[in-house]
């Protein structure tokens, strides 16, 4: 189910939050992990015995990490140690095996495969279970967590499976570390202006999404409908820019509604991205996009490998295996691969030489972000290698070809898409969030997030009673 | 209640206008519109939409098609074409056919062997026709249909093939007082066949329905909503291609959709007497956006192909088909021409281009058929008959040449 479906705006929530604010505090825990494998249930009916194999697995091995057998013996403690570092490698096992398998074999295979020339290593097609990159990173936070001894009070089978399962943050993050939320996990209480805010904000994200994210969206599918290579140097660029607005507003979007459906629920969920487009380097960028991935893999990848403590050589080869895992965890595919050692680079450069400079100075570095981010973000967008060549051939002026998309469509493109495009550059500086929270109690600002809810709604119609429509032949 | 907890709750409804305002108008729109609300079913409503456009008409048809094959009229006024000597034999040798046809039937015959088991395909023989009235014939290919449940289209069992015709190659000369109709496609000829001297008359999701309708269409070039029926009272044009079909896919039903591009033929053959009309086939998409389970699938596309392409009378209404030059053995799309598995890459418009150059129609103004008088085929069109008029005493060719 998505948050931006019928069923999920007037379907799921209502009922759900109704049985939810009814329910005594006790028992709304339990309302709400039945409510969020209902959730996950709808649209992944077989997967859902993976999540609930998974969470009963981790939960085991956790409490195995901690238990501690009735008789006394003389070398307990070192006893306990060995149990605890076998419980944590179970259940990394167990984790990385399951997202390995599901998400990373056929890809893997693939490779071998090529490179041993013949089919030794069978394909397994299968698909992949929604959100399972990052329930899986959440589990493994937990594990890691217990085992450094981080969390303070351990949950129970409810709360740990409601923390790994709660609707809001399920498919597609922000990943929250347990620690986050523990306290409201046991105990919260929901006041009446955490729904009103919790429901704002939901429609603020909601109209992000739907309302930029997939109206531009149309944009960039238009160019690449008409297929690179043949692009003038401007349609690439302007498709690079209306991919890199898409993928910020949808994922943004869907990280503000998170939030705010949180709040609803009583809980405190961390924000996921901080103007990351006003950024002044790279590394800036990192430290303002998807900020609970980035704090994840510093936190369990980074850090533990010795982070920039143990000398140069060291950190490049911590910076180098960062990046390659978080490229790969975006996708099985080596343009992912790419788009991560890309960002290797470019931090290793900034860490080394240009960063600090980039950083202080108002106008180069954000010239410089702006010009680089769109690029990254084409490599992230197009999985064929040759497809990919032909792109960033066509931004660098370089065509095979004639052009076959000229500056025609552009003007055409710009006139389509130009308010859009307008509205775009004003949502990615920090302004809208800030008129936002410094007038949301106001009576137009409720007036405008209810025309933009209501708007939002009419396109979500629009686009899934015909989808035909949706799709804009 | 105390007063207290009273003044609380007030405090708390002034404290939450949004909340109020988002839970009240929720309420109401979900007892008011269908598509929200519970009783919730989209296909019934988009079913409901297509009947109101097009009313009682379809019953008709529907009881039509359903009982058995339609007989075209053209088959009725050319009792030759039913009993030509050789209808029985096997079409041995493709090449007999010019170059091109060949080819092309090599191609189809491919989507016949893959897709449908058991079947043989006989290709018949094009009747031999008279050297004074070159008409063109529209064959169809059969093959076993698939069961289909949707209340928008079945599988039509058969494969429209090119209307066969001596057709001239071209150049772009050709094409300066041609007027192409149609959706998102043709949008993608206007912008990469260069076509200059053409008008394009084009929108995403152009459809049947809505080609004559008062909201206009694009011309594209200066980018102005036209009203196309005063477009075509006004111009003259020497040839319309029309190519629409893709966004009626999940839109009433085939044999209305086919109702209303009759009716639209009509009305353009009023309007525009001299022009030879291209009705071109709707480009099947590619293995990955082919969806069974839903409404966006080739069979689909191939039942509204074959539909429109019954239209085709050979005179001055041709049906060609573009598929075999885009697509795999089994028909669908390849998945290296096309993005979006719907529409091609730019580069490869040029093969389009090719195609339409090869197939062009020169008439003289002897040649201009002579409209009939009466008013059911005045159109020259080729219409489908009713029941009635086909009586039992007409051999109905199931499969063959239809």
């Amino acid at each position: 189910m998505l948050f931006s479906s019928v069923e999920f705006l007037f379907r799921f929530l209502p009922i759900f939050m109704i049985v939810y604010l009814l329910m005594p505090a006790k028992y709304r825990n339990v309302v709400l992990l039945a409510g969020s494998l209902i959730f996950y249930g709808v649209g992944e009916p077989y997967f859902v015995l993976l999540l609930v194999i998974s969470v009963l697995i981790n939960f085991a091995l956790s409490q195995y990490m901690f238990w501690e057998p009735k008789s006394p013996q003389n070398n307990r403690k070192l006893k306990a140690k060995k149990r605890r570092k076998r419980a944590l490698i179970l259940a990394l096992l167990f984790d990385f095996g399951t997202l390995f398998v599901f998400k990373y074999w056929d890809f893997a295979a693939g490779n071998v495969n090529g490179l041993a020339g013949s089919r030794i290593v069978p394909l397994l097609s299968l698909a992949l279970p929604l959100g399972i990159s990052f329930y899986t990173f959440q589990m493994v936070s937990y594990q890691l967590d217990c085992f450094w001894g981080k969390v303070s009070k351990r949950a129970g089978l409810t709360a740990f499976a409601t923390y790994i399962c709660m609707f809001p943050q399920l498919i597609a993050g922000p990943i929250v570390r347990y620690e986050e939320i523990a306290e409201r996990m046991t105990e919260r209480r929901i006041r009446v202006r955490d729904l009103e805010n919790g429901l704002k904000l939901f429609a603020a994200g909601l109209g992000l999404k739907v309302l930029l994210a997939n109206q531009i969206g149309t944009l960039w599918n238009t160019i690449m409908t008409a297929g690179p290579g043949g692009l003038h140097i401007l349609v690439a660029w302007l498709g690079a820019l209306a991919y890199s607005f898409q993928i910020y507003f949808d994922f943004w979007g869907y990280s503000v509604m998170a939030m705010g459906l949180g709040k609803m629920l009583g809980f405190r969920i961390p924000r996921n991205f901080d103007d990351p487009y006003v950024s002044r380097s790279i590394s800036e960028f990192w430290r303002r996009w998807h900020i609970t991935l980035g704090s994840w893999f510093k936190e369990y990848v980074y850090f533990p490998l010795g982070g920039s403590r143990k000398g140069n050589t060291r950190t490049i080869c911590n910076l180098f295996v960062v990046w390659a895992l978080t490229g790969l965890w975006h996708g099985a595919d080596w343009n992912f691969v790419l788009w991560g050692l890309g960002f290797f680079l470019l931090i290793s450069l900034e860490k080394r030489t240009f960063g600090k400079w980039m950083e202080r100075s108002r106008v180069l570095g954000h010239i410089y972000t702006l010009l680089l981010i769109p690029a990254t973000w084409v490599i992230f967008a197009i999985t064929d290698v040759r497809q990919l060549a032909a792109y960033l051939g066509n931004m660098a002026g370089i065509h095979a070809g004639r052009i076959l998309v000229g500056a025609e469509q552009f003007v055409r493109y710009l006139k389509d898409y130009g308010i859009l495009l307008i509205m775009c550059v004003i949502f990615i500086t920090p302004f809208p969030r800030k008129w936002y929270h410094r007038w949301k109690d106001r009576w137009f600002m409720v007036l405008l997030l209810f025309v933009m809810f209501w708007w939002s709604v009419y396109e979500i119609v629009v686009g899934s009673n015909n989808p035909f429509l949706y799709f804009r032949f | 209640m105390s007063e207290k907890k009273i003044s609380k709750w007030l405090e708390n409804i002034y404290n939450c206008p949004y909340l109020i305002l988002i839970v009240m108008s929720s309420v109401i729109a979900i007892f008011s519109f269908d598509e929200i609300g519970v009783r919730i079913i989209p296909r019934a409503i988009s079913e409901e939409r297509a009947v109101s456009v097009v009313g009682d008409v379809v019953k008709a048809e529907e009881h039509q098609t359903q009982g058995e094959v339609p007989v075209t009229v053209e088959e009725i006024q050319n009792p030759s074409m039913l009993d030509v000597p050789n209808q029985d034999a096997v079409l041995k040798n493709p090449q007999d056919a010019s170059e091109n046809a060949g080819e092309r039937r090599e191609n189809t015959d491919n989507i016949a062997e893959t897709n449908i088991q058991n079947t043989d395909v006989e290709i018949l023989q094009a009747p031999e026709i008279e050297e004074e009235v070159v008409k063109g014939v529209t064959k169809f290919m059969p093959y076993e249909p698939l069961e289909i449940e949707s209340r928008y289209y079945s599988d039509a069992g058969k494969i429209a093939l090119t209307t066969e015709y001596p057709y001239t190659i071209e150049n772009d000369s050709y094409f300066n007082d041609a007027a192409f109709l149609g959706d998102s496609r043709t949008l993608g000829i206007y912008d990469y066949v260069g076509l200059s001297g053409a008008d394009f008359f084009c929108d995403n999701g152009m459809t049947i329905f809505k080609l004559l309708k008062d909201d206009g269409v694009t011309e594209q070039g200066t980018g102005q909503k036209v009203d196309l029926k005063k477009v075509l009272q006004e111009r003259q044009y020497g040839k319309i291609y029309m190519m629409l079909g893709m966004n009626e896919l999940g839109y009433g039903n085939t044999s209305m959709y086919m109702q209303e591009y009759m009716s639209v033929l009509k009305q353009i053959r009023e309007w525009q007497p001299q022009a030879i009309i291209f009705i071109m086939a709707n480009l099947h998409v590619s293995r990955e956006k082919n969806n069974m389970e839903t409404e966006f699938n080739n069979i689909n596309i191939n039942d509204k192909n074959v539909a429109c392409a019954r239209l085709a009378n050979g005179t001055d209404v041709f049906y060609l088909d573009s598929n075999p030059m885009f697509t795999d053995s089994e028909g669908f799309l390849y998945s290296e021409m096309t993005f979006d598995g719907v529409h091609l890459y730019a580069k490869h418009y040029d093969k389009w281009r090719q195609f339409l150059m090869e197939h062009g129609v020169e008439r003289g103004e002897s040649s201009v058929p002579v409209l009939p008088a009466d008013a059911g085929s005045e159109s020259g069109i080729n219409e489908t008959a009713v029941p009635e008029n086909t009586g039992e005493a007409v051999p109905v060719p199931v499969e063959g040449v239809e």
